[in-house]
């Protein structure tokens, strides 16, 4: 069901001072699609979740869920919680301690005065869902991490929600539980076919889940599109560098070619790809990734985007090398792969397609 | 709002009838402004005698409980001393043996005339006079600091427990020898703990009734309860403004220390670090002092727990107090207890105790629940003013809240009732069931409520279903503290009883006052084992409850 977000405003006051947790925020989450906000902690995006829900109430604006308003102060319309007919997965579990599995995937059921048989049919089906078949008396402290999680993810879907909604669920794993979830969590979601908002700060998360990334910053969104979209060619500065590791080379923008340009940089003219247009003469970065650059021992036969320089530092993390190299006086960092026969001091040629290079307005 | 208009008159209503009823003419009723009765109350030529009594009684038992407990506390947390589950006992059991007893059980060890312990010094070295004492100021200052050890301890046990030993292995690095890093090191940056647990021993001294009635007013030393007491209760006049006067100074100084002890709780947080690391400090090999530093640990425990019991149930055996010899076995009987099971008054002052135990108990925990929600979930102004309220009357002397209520009680039909007695053993004690309730909901989070909201789950059925199961361990003992406060109260109950609605504590006075000793000793045993049928109760239900929860759930 489609999510509909507009002008959504939210003030804290924390020690006499005034917080803007959202500011104005307009947002249309499509039907059915793995939607997710991704933004530095502090920036808003649970606050807005959190609007979503109903745990939290904006100070202006309008929400409404598959057309029907939730939330308008104009209005004096505020649905509860409870009734918005939602599914959640708290950042903690939530997982009742009192409560053993099956109570606490029954639940939201048993909230809904569904009778006794059916509850049982749909607990079994959904735990059969989530591969937790036969934990129905288990009780809720003697439960793993990953189980948990899956505890919770069951009971947020037991009651086919409308929408299931997702605060950094990944978070209290550790690192190699967090890779396995996620694929997980990706599998279940793509055969639900349901809307999913997913908030996260952590970005190969929401590029290994999402259909759709909003990036928020400073309780704003700041730019929207899927995960090739952002990763390749976003279109701020802020969005480029949060998203991925990214070398920026501050320049102007010489002649247009194109969907491509030319700029002009220290290191000398780069050929990008220009989709926003930026005109000849205003100012821009470049943003290149390190995955992206290339290395060679002799200068190549096109001289397009290629670069003498040298090795300035070289660390060994193991999956590859990670390593400092310095074109005049510009220093770009850069992966190597680990076999490469390449040392610190040596001289070396860089090029960069200009299809996996862009350019940024300033 | 209601919330606080209930907490803030079970606060508010006794202070301010105090402060009205200090300044008003006559002796029990209001009338037109004086400071006549603040006249006569600091111009009594007895006057500075007492406050230099009371301050060297209240300093005094501070000294002792929180040296003592630091003792303790070291030994516990630091050494390798045998048998630490004792000093999980010193702190628990004596709630349920009342103070009042406990002073009782030293009268009946070391008064002058016939203290058993006297007696048989006297017989064992061939003395003419007793030899110790302790109708005394020392002798209340012992008893009390021994009294106020397991508060002391509880506060600066944890403190020490969380210190961070890299703190005193650096300075042991340095160059420093142990005794030197002991007071150059630990016991600085315990320093607010220390502090924290002396205000609290001396605002408890000074609201403390029990020593001062049944060991200083014999040997007429009297401090400001007794003062109190006895300027309402002897002589022919009884005068409540003039009481009402003294006791005003008796609050603020309360006030003063209770308000100084919450900023030094709040700034000990700062100083004492809790090691991160979660690495067991090592532990000190105490090697051949292990057994006799045991051995005063044991005598410790000993005269806290086992000598009061001992000392009341012997000489509820015997026609009257004598030492342990041939003779005095021969005479044991059951007299005593015959005859206060016999009393009329007795019998109702332990259904009195009782009713109020359990009923005041009951409706304290259910206003504690809803105040401790509102202080901690809600955190509006009004949540801070809830929380400093309730924290206020954590202060009050007892004696004074009763001096403070009895004006106000004068004026209504529950004068003289139960009912008197319950609002104010409420109002008094609520501190106590709010902080065991406020850290229960203080571990429920906030996501737990939430996820049952986001579930379908009203306001009311997340209450019933989420946060009432979850709060049963913080109602047990929230429940279980209050009960045994009320079915021990003296302080108040002293003031606010009458013909009526006598209570236990307050009969044992009567029967101290009366000399009645083994009278008294049996009714002290019976109390003892009430309070402790209570303790064992309630925790054994809230057991069965948490198991029924799991299992039904």
């Amino acid at each position: 069901m489609e999510i509909k977000i507009q002008g959504l405003t939210r003030d804290y006051f924390s020690e006499g001072k005034r917080i803007r947790a959202l500011d104005n925020v307009d947002l249309t989450i499509p039907a059915n699609r793995i939607f997710t906000l991704l933004g530095p902690s502090g920036c808003g995006k649970t606050t807005l979740l959190r609007c979503i829900v109903g745990l939290e109430t904006p100070d202006s604006g309008e929400i409404s869920i598959g057309g029907d308003l939730v939330w308008s102060r104009e209005k004096g319309i505020f649905v509860p919680p409870e009734e918005r007919g939602l599914g959640m997965v708290f950042q903690t579990y939530a997982i009742w301690p009192h409560m053993n599995v099956f109570n606490n995937v029954a639940y939201p059921l048993q909230s809904r005065k569904t009778p006794a048989p059916e509850i049982r049919d749909r607990v079994a089906k959904v735990l059969q869902f989530v591969q937790l078949e036969g934990f129905e008396n288990r009780p809720a402290t003697k439960l793993s991490g990953g189980q948990q999680q899956r505890v919770a993810l069951a009971r947020a879907l037991v009651a086919e929600p409308k929408v299931i909604l997702f605060d950094e669920p990944l978070s209290n794993l550790d690192a190699k539980l967090r890779e396995e979830t996620r694929k997980e969590l990706r599998r279940f979601l793509s055969e639900l076919q349901i809307t999913a908002v997913y908030v996260t700060h952590d970005r190969i998360e929401a590029l290994a889940l999402s259909d759709l990334i909003a990036v928020m910053k400073a309780g704003a969104i700041v730019e929207t599109g899927n995960p090739r979209k952002i990763y390749f060619d976003s279109d701020h500065r802020f969005v480029a560098d949060f998203i991925g590791r990214a070398n920026l080379i501050k320049g102007r923008i010489a002649t247009e070619e194109g969907d491509h340009a030319v700029i002009d940089t220290d290191m000398g003219p780069i050929v990008g790809l220009n989709s926003q247009q930026i005109r000849p003469g205003s100012e821009a970065f470049l943003c290149v990734r390190p995955e992206f650059m290339k290395l060679a021992r002799k200068e190549a036969g096109n001289s397009r985007n290629v670069f003498k320089g040298k090795v300035q530092a070289l660390i060994f993390v193991g999956e590859a090398c990670e390593g400092e190299i310095k074109i005049g006086e510009t220093v770009l960092t850069t992966t190597i792969p680990p076999t490469e026969d390449i040392n610190e001091g040596d001289t070396i040629f860089v090029s960069f397609d200009p299809d996996h290079c862009f350019l940024l307005p300033n | 709002m209601t919330l606080i208009l209930i907490v803030g008159f079970l606060t508010i209503c006794p202070v301010l009838m105090l402060f009205l009823g200090s300044f008003s003419q006559g002796l029990g009723a209001f009338g037109t402004f004086t400071l006549e009765k603040y006249i006569s109350a600091y111009t009594d030529p007895d006057f500075a005698e007492i406050l230099l009594n009371t301050l060297i009684f209240t300093l005094g038992s501070a000294v002792v409980a929180t040296v003592l407990a630091l003792f303790l506390a070291y030994m516990n947390t630091r050494t390798n001393i045998p048998f630490k589950f004792l000093f999980g006992v010193i702190t628990i059991i004596p709630m349920m043996i009342p103070h009042i007893l406990f002073a009782v059980s030293w009268v009946l060890l070391l008064n002058p005339s016939n203290g058993i312990l006297n007696r048989l010094l006297m017989q064992a070295f061939g003395l003419e006079n007793a030899l110790l004492n302790i109708y005394t100021l020392p002798g209340m200052i012992l008893v009390e600091g021994l009294l106020d050890l397991p508060i002391a301890y509880l506060i600066i046990a944890p403190a020490m427990g969380s210190f961070d030993v890299s703190l005193e292995e650096s300075s042991k690095v340095c160059g420093a020898s142990f005794f030197r890093t002991l007071t150059r090191v630990t016991l600085p940056v315990l320093r607010p703990a220390i502090l924290a647990s002396g205000i609290l021993v001396i605002v408890r001294s000074l609201a403390s009734f029990a020593v001062p009635s049944v060991i200083g007013m014999p040997g007429r030393k009297y401090v400001l309860a007794t003062h109190i007491y006895r300027t309402i209760s002897t002589g022919f006049a009884t005068d409540y403004g003039k009481a009402a006067a003294i006791g005003m100074s008796a609050l603020a100084a309360s006030i003063v220390l209770i308000y100084l002890y919450r900023y030094l709780t709040s700034e000990s947080s700062r100083y004492v670090t809790i090691s991160s690391r979660g690495y067991k400090p090592t532990l000190l090999d105490l090697k051949s002092a292990r057994i006799p530093l045991f051995g005063i640990v044991g005598f410790l425990s000993f005269i806290l727990i086992v000598l009061p019991v001992v000392v009341l149930f012997y000489t509820s055996l015997l026609p009257y107090v004598m030492a342990p010899s041939a003779r005095a076995f021969s005479l044991i009987s059951f007299k005593n207890w015959i005859g206060v099971l016999k009393d009329p008054v007795s019998l109702l002052a332990l259904k009195n105790s009782l009713t109020l135990g359990l009923a005041g108990a009951t409706l304290g925990v259910i206003l504690s629940v809803f105040v401790s929600y509102v202080i901690v979930k809600v955190r509006t102004t009004a949540a801070g003013i809830l929380e400093s309220l309730s924290f206020l009357s954590f202060s009050f002397p007892g004696i004074v809240i009763g001096v403070g209520f009895m004006w106000f009680f004068v004026h209504t039909p529950l004068y003289g009732t139960l009912w008197a007695l319950l609002i104010g053993y409420i109002a008094t004690y609520l501190p106590y069931g709010i902080r065991p309730l406020s850290s229960a909901f203080v571990q429920i989070h906030s996501h737990l409520e939430e996820s049952s909201r986001v579930c379908g789950a009203g306001p009311f059925q997340t209450m019933r279903r989420i946060v009432i199961p979850l709060l049963i361990p913080g109602i047990i003992s929230a429940w279980i503290l209050m009960a045994t406060m009320f079915v021990r109260e003296l302080t108040l109950s002293v003031v606010l009883s009458r013909p009526g609605s006598e209570v236990l504590a307050v009969q044992i006075l009567r029967f101290a006052e009366d000399g009645l000793w083994g009278r008294l000793s049996a009714l002290g045993i019976i109390m003892i084992f009430f309070s402790s049928t209570l303790v064992m109760a309630a925790s054994l239900l809230g057991r069965k409850l948490m198991k029924a929860q799991s299992l039904s759930a």
